[in-house]
């Protein structure tokens, strides 16, 4: 009898509470449902209409299912030599970027300097100018017209002008231009929650500067240059205006052939295969970063 | 360390520091001069003063169209965006569910989704729909770019309000809706206002996915710009940069002064 009350009470009990759940569970629905909508159409379904196409053999109007595209976009000489490029200059960009921020981060996440919030405005500022901007600058700066020629046949270093254009190197100085304010937060923001107690202690303990950065500061950023240097380099493998402006056509990255592929070929397909590539590329280089990061997470 | 090499230490490194501010800055400074120059081609240093580039801008019509374009698909996406992420923003924010995490992450994706295959891929799915060179693929890819950055923002504002402040709220007799529109709401209004200032900014500056989904008769500035440069690299490029520079240091203003530009990113 007891315990036939006591289960009544529970069922009296549980009921409104599962009505309320019910509630919850409902609000909880509608609030998530424009965003998965969303991202469902303009995301997701775009990216499964893309990887369908990409064995296609032909589109519109497909006959047959292949892995031939798959089979250029991987094998075809032009296609790798591009593919190579454009994952090299990531990772140089990546490496630059890096060695570049980090003192910057350094600097606004320890300095008490009474300049440290205007160095981080100006720092961030960059990222809402537009690229084009950004890039027709960089034109004005290495141009044959351009400021650095300007400067250096008015010295008489050089008689004719340097052609600084249109090699991979005046890309990469493009895109580290670019992508130096999102290394600078991601580290900064892991240097500042450092206790800097860790480096005093090493230090009293009679760790040179030097050995004491190597060993107790640098090993716990590690975390922000590596987010930084994914953030990067996702960023540099999907870029097309700096390549091609920059590059003026002598630098064929992957942006530049799947643009070419779909929109001057008109060769869907293919085009859509090279881009699974990139996508694929990308894919690894997060999986590698999740992988880092439960390793590092561990120690 | 004795204290010389400290301070000389510090000199080093804020000096490293300005040489790369100046980096990051000269690019975008060197373009103003050159807005006002006399010569017919982007030269280096310029010479005369004129204002017939700004003029130029004017006179051409695609000019004009391109920015209305821009501006328009940009106020619409970041409404759209606004409301989305600020609903899914309390869904994470008050609830908690199995997965959170990880939709969170997905909600993310666009933000390193490498763009020339995202543009590839909606411009491969409008085709078939006709709807390639419409304002409305347009607004729907830059809906999805820039909702990251208003969820983010949204997040970061939603998290600081007291849950108190809805308790209170609801003990005084207010009902949900009350609480969102005379509490809640008033509490997010400066960080949505950032967030809104810089999704603006981020929807009209837009270029590699945009440059799959516009064509003839439907162009954004950036893309007007890049076709202009393509055929003529004469200063009414520097011209409009110059305006656009204008603008965006008022966009910068308005944020730094609603709640500092660091909460943007951190």
């Amino acid at each position: 009898m007891a315990v036939a009350i006591a289960d009544m009470t529970d069922k009296i009990e549980q009921r409104p509470r599962a009505r309320v759940d019910l509630a919850r569970l409902t609000a909880l629905v509608a609030l998530l449902a424009p965003a998965v909508a969303l991202l469902g159409i303009g995301l997701v379904w775009p990216f499964l209409k893309m990887l369908a196409i990409s064995f296609q053999d032909r589109f519109p109007d497909p006959t047959a299912l292949t892995f031939a595209n798959y089979a250029t976009a991987l094998t075809d000489p032009y296609f790798l030599r591009i593919t190579l490029r454009t994952f090299s200059l990531a990772l140089v960009v990546t490496l630059i970027t890096a060695v570049l921020s980090y003192p910057v981060a350094w600097f606004l996440a320890r300095s008490n300097s009474r300049w440290k919030h205007l160095v981080f405005l100006a720092v961030i500022s960059p990222l809402m100018v537009s690229i084009i901007v950004r890039t027709i600058g960089w034109t004005i700066i290495l141009g044959n017209e351009g400021m650095i020629n300007a400067l250096l046949v008015g010295l008489g270093i050089v008689t004719e002008p340097l052609r600084l254009m249109q090699s991979f190197w005046s890309v990469v100085v493009g895109m580290v231009h670019i992508l130096i304010p999102f290394m600078v937060l991601s580290i900064a923001t892991v240097l500042g929650k450092i206790d800097p107690g860790y480096a005093e202690a090493a230090a009293v303990l009679g760790a040179s500067p030097v050995r004491n950065f190597l060993k107790i500061t640098l090993p716990l950023s590690v975390q922000g240059i590596a987010s930084g240097s994914v953030i990067v380099f996702c960023l540099t493998v999907g870029a097309y205006v700096t390549p091609v402006m920059l590059g003026r056509g002598q630098v064929a990255v992957l942006a530049v052939t799947i643009h070419e592929q779909m929109v001057v070929l008109v060769d869907w397909p293919t085009g859509a295969a090279v881009a699974t590539v990139l996508t694929g590329g990308t894919l690894i280089v997060l999986l590698l970063y999740g992988l880092f990061l439960r390793r590092h997470s561990r120690r | 360390m004795n204290p010389t090499q400290i301070l000389t230490g510090e000199r080093a490194l804020k000096a490293y520091v300005l040489l790369i501010l100046l980096f990051l800055a000269l690019p975008i400074l060197i373009v103003v001069p050159l807005a006002f120059s006399n010569d017919v081609s982007l030269t280096f240093p310029p010479h005369g003063f004129s204002l017939r580039w700004f003029g130029n801008i004017l006179a051409r019509r695609e000019f004009g169209s391109a920015f209305l374009n821009s501006a328009m698909i940009a106020c619409i996406s970041t409404a759209i965006a606004m409301v989305i992420g600020i609903l899914s923003a309390i869904a994470f924010v008050r609830f908690q569910f199995p997965g959170r995490e990880t939709l969170l992450l997905l909600f993310m994706t666009p933000l390193i989704f490498p763009a020339i295959v995202f543009g590839a891929a909606v411009a491969l799915m409008l085709s078939p729909l006709g709807l390639l060179r419409s304002v409305w693929g347009l607004t729907l890819a830059h809906t999805v770019l820039i909702f990251p950055y208003i969820l983010r923002t949204s997040l970061a504002t939603l998290f600081e309000i007291d849950k108190s402040l809805h308790e209170a709220a609801y003990t005084l007799g207010a009902n949900r809706w009350q609480t969102f529109r005379y509490v809640i709401l008033p509490l997010l209004r400066p960080g949505l206002l950032a967030g809104a200032t810089f999704s603006l900014i981020i929807s009209f500056d837009e270029f590699t996915v945009s440059m799959f989904l516009v064509g003839p008769g439907l162009m954004t500035l950036p893309l007007e710009m890049y076709n202009y440069s393509e055929f003529s690299l004469d200063p009414t490029i520097a011209a409009i940069s110059t305006v656009l520079l204008v603008i965006t240091s008022i966009a910068i203003l308005i944020i730094e002064k609603l709640v500092g530009l660091g909460k943007q990113f951190s």
